[in-house]
């Protein structure tokens, strides 16, 4: 089912988090609402589920307006953070609460029925006679998750369901519940502060930043495009580098600091003198291109497959480089790499992507 | 730490326990005092001997009095204003003398030469020689063992026995109050009335108004609740004398209830007193309000512990209110209320001074709970016979259904568990 948010606006003791918010998730989609803290993903998400009233415009189901509806009537399904399963029940219990509460119950074996089925689909048939607490982290995730879909919900709903599992359980997790989203075929929004959680799991990213969208798109689109500064700086890890200056004679860019590199060929025709901002990503210096920038090496971090290098280019700037694992370059040394100029990003004085 | 702990323990539970639980098995009253008594027959004592075999003829024996002429008789007649020549008369010629019936004294009298003449006057001074058992206060067993045996030498040994033992006027062990605990009507009455206040008021009040209340401020905006909930501490806070009259001038005939209630064209008289419904009523509110606040904390304090996005849950699953308090809420409530009902319990099946203070047991007795009873028997009542022994059997009945009531609240709470072991390792 299609969700749309149409000029969704939300406030808290008169001062707005969000305003005139506009979203659409497509029928079968899985939606990354990806941010820093605070700005606005919960809120707009327990919105969506009901728990918050929206303080202006609609919130729609399909062709539905659920805006002045209860959560007890959207049908939807919520993962929380902290799983927020019932600790007086057991699995079974808190797998089956959604069928027997509500206007339409299903009878007593179809709720059986649909309880196993859900347990099956999230591998959790043999922890059904526990209770949450004799539960690891990963499983109550996965009762979690099972209670939230048992339902069939139109849209699930996910707050920061991996922010408390350790790193392995996370990668596992994010696979889990992508392979049930896509099983499931349910409409689904994923709120994170980790992009590479975003990233891996869904099939849009939404860009957040102070109650506002920045841009909507596809992963690789996304981290290839970015929109703005903003969006670029949030994606990718190791982060971007941004190289403030401004455009110099015969397509180059130049900083005070005395770092200079040409433009890439599409700015070429740029006039003299203009503020401008360069994104170098870590994988496009010191992996061949058409230009480089020598330095000093800083500091070095081995990451196991490959290495990370901070190059001083000029007084305080640090170009960073991602290279295969190499050991002939160490703290201290003098290198030349080559940067791809044609990859680079640039940007406006207000940030927005040139 | 434990030595002062144990101390302490003994001075204030077990030694008033023990000797409440010493007393119990007395017949100690006010009649027998709580010192050392003294041998007393008296014709209720008789009585009490014939129901056990002391023949009539042997009852009369002891019972009958004996005329001696002697210092103590001529002593008394004096002091009673007997005639001086008659006095001086009988002194002279009867002086060592005794009778074995009241004829034949009254006929040995006639004789003397200043006789009156009125067989009534010759009848009381007479009187004035008699000697009896009857009545006669001896300070120890052997005193009156032996008057009986000079006395009524004809009565059987066992038999003057079982008087000597019967006529000691001080507290002596017995298991009688348990016996009459056990048989008599009233107890019944008692088990009833208390049941039913306890219950009553811990289930419509400690734990159900105390639920409600907490139920409704954790619904209700914030800046409310605080007010509120002190409200309801008023009643504990309050003294409960001061708390006893405002109860007094609420419900009788020139009250407040009865002035709405006539406003309002109900029957209108003293609620407190005037009928077995009200007074039961009145009752239970009264020490119903007390408690409220105590189940209000601590449900209060248990519902904020339920995490919100437990609830937020619950409502997304699809659950109304109504099925959130049922199915999320009060499971979670369970141990509170599990506590809250044991600790009242306890507390409301020895406590009896609002009740005293306020409708005193009536109408009649029919508000007279069991600790009421046992305090009254023991210690206050209007005959002025306080029956220490009954009152303490009353007590230790109530300290024994509480320590049974303590234990099986522990293993409902598991309490070992909870204590056993600890949630953080070391
Ligand atoms: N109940 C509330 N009352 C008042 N302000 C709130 C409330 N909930 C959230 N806010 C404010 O709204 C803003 C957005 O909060 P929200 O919880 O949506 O952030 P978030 O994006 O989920 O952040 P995080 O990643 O830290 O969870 C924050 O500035 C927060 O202080
Ligand atoms: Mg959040």
């Amino acid at each position: 089912m299609q969700l749309h948010l149409d000029n969704f606006t939300k406030r808290f003791d008169g001062t707005a988090v969000i305003e005139n918010l506009d979203l659409t998730v497509n029928d079968g989609e899985m939606l990354a609402l990806l941010g820093p803290s605070g700005c606005g993903k919960s809120t707009t998400l327990l919105s969506i589920a009901g728990i918050y009233r929206a303080d202006g415009g609609r919130i729609l189901f399909g062709d539905r307006d659920v805006s002045n509806l209860p959560s007890q009537r959207r049908n939807v399904g919520v993962v929380f953070q902290n799983y927020a399963l019932y600790p007086h029940m057991s699995v079974e219990e808190n797998i089956a609460f959604p069928l027997t509460v509500g206007k339409k119950r299903p009878s007593a074996e179809e709720v059986t029925r649909r309880v196993r089925e859900t347990a099956e689909l999230v591998h959790i048939e043999e922890l059904m006679a526990r209770k949450p607490a004799q539960l690891s982290g990963g499983q109550q995730q996965r009762v979690a998750l099972a209670r939230a879909i048992v339902r069939r919900p139109d849209v699930l709903l996910l707050d920061e369901p991996l922010a408390n599992l350790d790193a392995k359980l996370r990668l596992e997790m994010r696979s889990e519940i992508r392979r049930i989203q896509l099983e499931t075929g349910i409409t689904a929004i994923l709120v994170t502060h980790d992009q590479v959680e975003a990233m891996s799991m869904c099939d849009r990213v939404a860009i957040m930043n102070k109650g506002e969208i920045l841009q909507i798109d596809a992963p690789t689109q996304m981290y290839r495009a970015p929109a703005s500064r903003f969006v670029a700086g949030f994606l990718g890890n190791p982060p971007i580098v941004f190289l403030d200056g401004q455009t110099g004679p015969a397509g180059r860019f130049e900083m005070a600091e005395g770092l200079s590199l040409p433009l890439p060929s599409r700015l070429a025709g740029m006039p003299e003198g203009q503020p401008i901002a360069l994104g170098l990503r870590p994988e496009h210096y010191g992996a061949g291109g058409g230009a480089s920038a020598a330095g000093r090496v800083v500091f070095v971090e081995p990451q196991g497959r490959e290495m990370l290098f901070d190059v001083e280019a000029a007084p305080g700037i640090v170009l960073r480089s991602i290279q295969p694992v190499r050991d002939d370059v160490g703290i201290g040394d003098r290198v030349d790499w080559p940067v791809d100029t044609e990859r680079l990003l640039a940007f406006d004085s207000e940030g927005r992507t040139l | 730490m434990v030595a002062p702990a144990i101390l302490l323990l003994l001075a204030f539970f077990f030694t008033p326990v023990m000797l409440t639980g010493v007393f119990a098995f007395t017949d100690m009253s006010t009649s027998t005092g709580i010192g050392r008594g003294s041998y007393v027959v008296t014709p209720t004592t008789l009585r009490r001997l014939g129901d056990r075999g002391l023949g009539a003829d042997d009852a009369e024996a002891i019972s009958a009095a004996s005329y001696a002429v002697d210092e103590a008789g001529l002593a008394a007649a004096r002091d009673a204003g007997t005639d001086a020549a008659f006095l001086a008369d009988i002194e002279e010629r009867l002086t060592g003398e005794t009778f074995e019936t009241a004829r034949d004294f009254e006929l040995a009298l006639r004789d003397l030469p200043s006789a009156p003449r009125s067989p009534r006057a010759l009848k009381s001074a007479a009187d004035l020689f008699g000697q009896s058992l009857v009545n006669h206060r001896f300070e120890t067993r052997d005193e009156l063992a032996e008057a009986l045996a000079a006395h009524a030498p004809d009565v059987a040994e066992e038999m003057r026995e079982a008087l000597t033992d019967d006529a000691y006027t001080g507290a002596v062990f017995t298991t009688e109050n348990f016996t009459r605990l056990a048989t008599q009507p009233e107890t019944g009455r008692l088990i009833a009335n208390t049941a039913l206040y306890v219950g009553a008021t811990l289930s419509l009040f400690n734990v159900g108004l105390g639920l409600f209340l907490a139920l409704v401020l954790f619904y209700m905006p914030k800046p409310v609740t605080g007010l509120f909930s002190t409200l309801w501490l008023l009643p504990r806070i309050t003294p409960v004398v001061l708390y006893t009259i405002m109860w007094k001038w609420f419900t009788w005939e020139d009250g407040f209830l009865p002035i709405l209630a006539e406003q309002l064209g109900l029957p209108a008289f003293n609620y407190m007193k005037g009928s077995v419904v009200t007074a039961w009523m009145t009752m239970i509110s009264l020490n119903g309000f007390i408690g409220a606040s105590f189940g209000l904390i601590l449900f209060s304090g248990a519902l904020r512990a339920i995490p919100l996005q437990q609830l937020w849950a619950s409502e997304v699953d699809g659950a109304s209110r109504l099925q959130q308090i049922r199915r999320v809420i009060l499971p979670q409530l369970r141990w509170p209320i599990l506590f809250v009902t044991s600790y009242q319990t306890l507390s409301l099946l020895s406590s009896y001074e609002h009740i005293w203070l306020t409708t005193n047991g009536g109408p009649g007795r029919t508000t007279t709970v069991w600790a009421l009873e046992a305090f009254k028997t023991a210690l206050s009542n209007y005959s002025g016979n306080l029956e220490y022994g009954l009152g303490a059997a009353m007590a230790l009945v109530l300290v024994v259904v509480g320590l049974a009531l303590s234990i099986l609240y522990l293993r409902l709470f598991r309490f070992g568990d909870l204590v056993g072991r600890p949630r953080i390792e070391f």
